[in-house]
């Protein structure tokens, strides 16, 4: 009994930092363009099939390298041809568009690779199993984890070290001072929106060998992953890793304790932190407003 | 007043015309009824995203909801003498209390936070019924609705009667027409004029007010809150009418009448139309499910082509099919199609 709540703790912590690299993108790009982004999980599904056929043609590693340039590639050329006439339209109008813009590529991916879920292989040299005191754990999901945080920590650096970084974060609290100082806020918010996408599309061929893929998946994880920025707190970095952590590890126990609940739970999780704590968790009261 | 006068009967002749209308190009009497009964819905949606501002990613837990109230009061309530009157009556009220529930705590927030609660909600909802398994039959739906007669008085009607026959030529036969169609295009019609009425109304001049200017409102003493509040519910109970009806004109519910798909096929369906215009959410509904009909018969990617609609309707459509058409007959000074079109009366 021990050993499946340790199993559901790890489960959670792999499903929980999948969310935050989702999360993460998300969250930057509301706090920089002020753009509410539905088609974020479309990065993550395009990312999942590109790293699927690229691996099947020239191996895994290709496929982690091809991902994330094609989704950037794909999020630039969406950010330039539509997104952009719309920053400075309402939340609404932009939740409908790119609410369409996801339904487009998921009935287009349907198109494409039939409707049915696929999964490709662990990499063989990781397709063993690591063994954690009583129980084994797959060292795929183990490298994966480690691998997502690396990645968090290299986007606080370039969110912290760095010129663009510096921008992004002065833009998240008063754009318009920004604008004003001279900052080129539209070049940084180009490169941050492509990229953002560029970790959901990495993300998204890194976690296929977990969670298989179909459609459906860019819906699948970009529900739970504005759950997570809206529980987190909307344009905040660390309330984003927070609030991932929390919801995958709650979707995950919950699994353990009444599974059809699973699915549930972590709405009513953001429905009590939406009523008490409407900023979210680590959230400045300032940027609700907008 | 008699712009409310030609604003019914226009849209009272389209009613009558329409199942005849789609009959040569492919579609049929039934399709007709069910644009009809989900048009209420939208109708409902419109009123808050349009009047309101306010864009619900939740409203199949009304629409399902009234369906599965509606089908247990008919399956359990009245086993021997069903009702149609009070099993709808029914799934409507109910659904305006879960409004009134739901409304107190959704009404505070906003934006993506309005939309993200209110999916919120109805995911719990479908939670709630699919595990309600003694209730409502979980994933496998509530089948063998009664086929609930419409009483007046002592007289009852049978809505599965067909009108007697006539031949139409290419616009097919009268007897296609269940008595269905004219029961449920009353309803919608007066459902029309009530939005109507409500938009045209203080509360719909108030309403639109806060939409525009939220703070302005508060500031000259009006309170956001209990009008979104009451638009809430006016829209919940709307597409709980719809979900009831469609629950006993199908004879079965299914949970996906509860479904994140179904609460997405209202804003499509009334984007398409036209947001703010009262009819678009009817055009809207009959030009995407005459759409779906025909061509998901041919190609296997129907969402697809949804989907592109969609987005071509959003950035180069935004007042959708009404609203366009709207704009259009003002540029060249048809005054008189706008006047038709104008969702309020009396207005230039």
């Amino acid at each position: 009994m021990l050993e499946a709540y340790a199993q559901a703790l790890l489960n959670g912590l792999v499903l929980g930092l999948t969310y935050v690299a989702i999360a993460i993108g998300l969250t930057i790009v509301f706090g920089t363009l002020r753009l509410v982004n539905f088609a974020h999980g479309a990065f993550y599904a395009i990312g999942a099939y590109v790293g699927l056929v690229v691996a099947q043609q020239a191996g895994i590693v290709a496929g982690f390298v091809a991902a994330p340039i094609a989704v950037a590639i794909f999020a630039v050329l969406l950010d330039r041809v539509v997104l952009r006439y719309f920053y400075q339209r309402d939340a609404t109008s932009q939740i409908l568009l790119t609410f369409g813009i996801a339904l487009v590529v998921q009935e287009t991916l349907r198109v494409i690779f039939g409707g049915t879920a696929q999964r490709y292989p662990v990499p063989a040299e990781l397709a063993t199993a690591v063994v954690l005191g009583s129980f084994a754990y797959p060292a795929y999901r183990l490298v994966f984890a480690f691998g997502v945080i690396v990645l968090i920590i290299a986007v606080w650096l370039f969110l912290e070290r760095t010129n663009y970084g510096l921008i992004v974060r002065a833009g998240i609290r008063d754009r318009v001072m920004v604008q004003l100082l001279g900052g080129n806020i539209r070049a940084a918010s180009t490169v941050v929106f492509a990229f953002g996408a560029a970790i959901a599309g990495l993300v998204g061929a890194a976690a296929s060998p977990i969670y298989s893929v179909e459609p459906t998946t860019g819906f699948d994880f970009l529900v739970p992953s504005f759950v997570v920025v809206v529980v987190g707190g909307l344009g905040s970095f660390w309330g984003a890793v927070l609030g991932g952590i929390l919801i995958g590890e709650l979707q995950s126990l919950t699994t353990v304790v009444f599974a059809p609940a699973a699915n549930v739970v972590i709405y009513l999780c953001m429905a009590l932190v939406l009523i008490f704590r409407p900023q979210g968790l680590l959230g400045e009261s300032e940027v609700i407003k907008q | 007043m008699r712009g409310t006068f030609r604003f019914l009967l226009l849209t009272a002749l389209g009613l009558i015309v329409f199942p005849f209308i789609i009959h040569p190009i492919g579609g049929y009497a039934g399709l007709a009824t069910q644009v009809v009964i989900v048009s209420i819905a939208s109708v409902g949606f419109n009123l808050l995203l349009g009047e309101a501002g306010m864009l619900s990613y939740g409203q199949a837990m009304f629409y399902g909801g009234g369906g599965y109230v509606t089908a247990i009061l008919l399956l359990r309530a009245m086993p021997e003498h069903p009702n149609l009157w009070l099993a709808v009556l029914g799934g409507t009220v109910a659904t305006a209390f879960i409004a009134g529930v739901i409304g107190t705590l959704v009404v505070r927030v906003y934006g993506i936070y309005f939309a993200l609660l209110t999916l919120a909600f109805a995911q719990m909802i479908f939670f709630i019924v699919e595990q309600a398994k003694q209730w409502t039959n979980g994933d496998d739906g509530l089948q063998s609705i009664p086929d609930a007669p419409l009483w007046f008085g002592p007289q009852s009607v049978d809505l599965q009667a067909t009108l007697p026959p006539f031949d139409l030529g290419p616009f097919g036969n009268l007897s296609e027409i269940h008595l269905w169609y004219p029961f449920a295009a009353v309803v919608l019609l007066l459902v029309l004029w009530f939005v109507r009425t409500l938009n045209a109304s203080q509360f719909g001049e108030v309403l639109a007010a806060i939409r525009e200017n939220e703070e302005r409102s508060a500031f000259v003493g009006f309170i956001p809150a209990r009008y979104r509040f009451a638009a809430f519910v006016v829209a919940g109970a709307l597409t709980g009418l719809a979900g009831s009806l469609r629950a006993i004109y199908d004879g079965v519910v299914a949970v996906e009448g509860l479904g994140i798909d179904r609460s997405g096929s209202f804003v499509i369906y009334t984007v398409v139309g036209g947001v703010q215009t009262l009819l678009g959410p009817v055009v809207g509904t009959a030009v995407i499910m005459y759409l779906e009909n025909v061509l998901s018969a041919h190609t296997g990617s129907w969402r697809l082509i949804e989907g592109v609609i969609f987005v071509l309707a959003i950035v180069f459509m935004p007042g959708g099919i009404v609203g366009t058409l709207r704009s259009a007959g003002a540029r060249k000074g048809r005054a008189t199609l706008r006047k038709s079109l104008d969702p309020r009366p009396g207005a230039p």
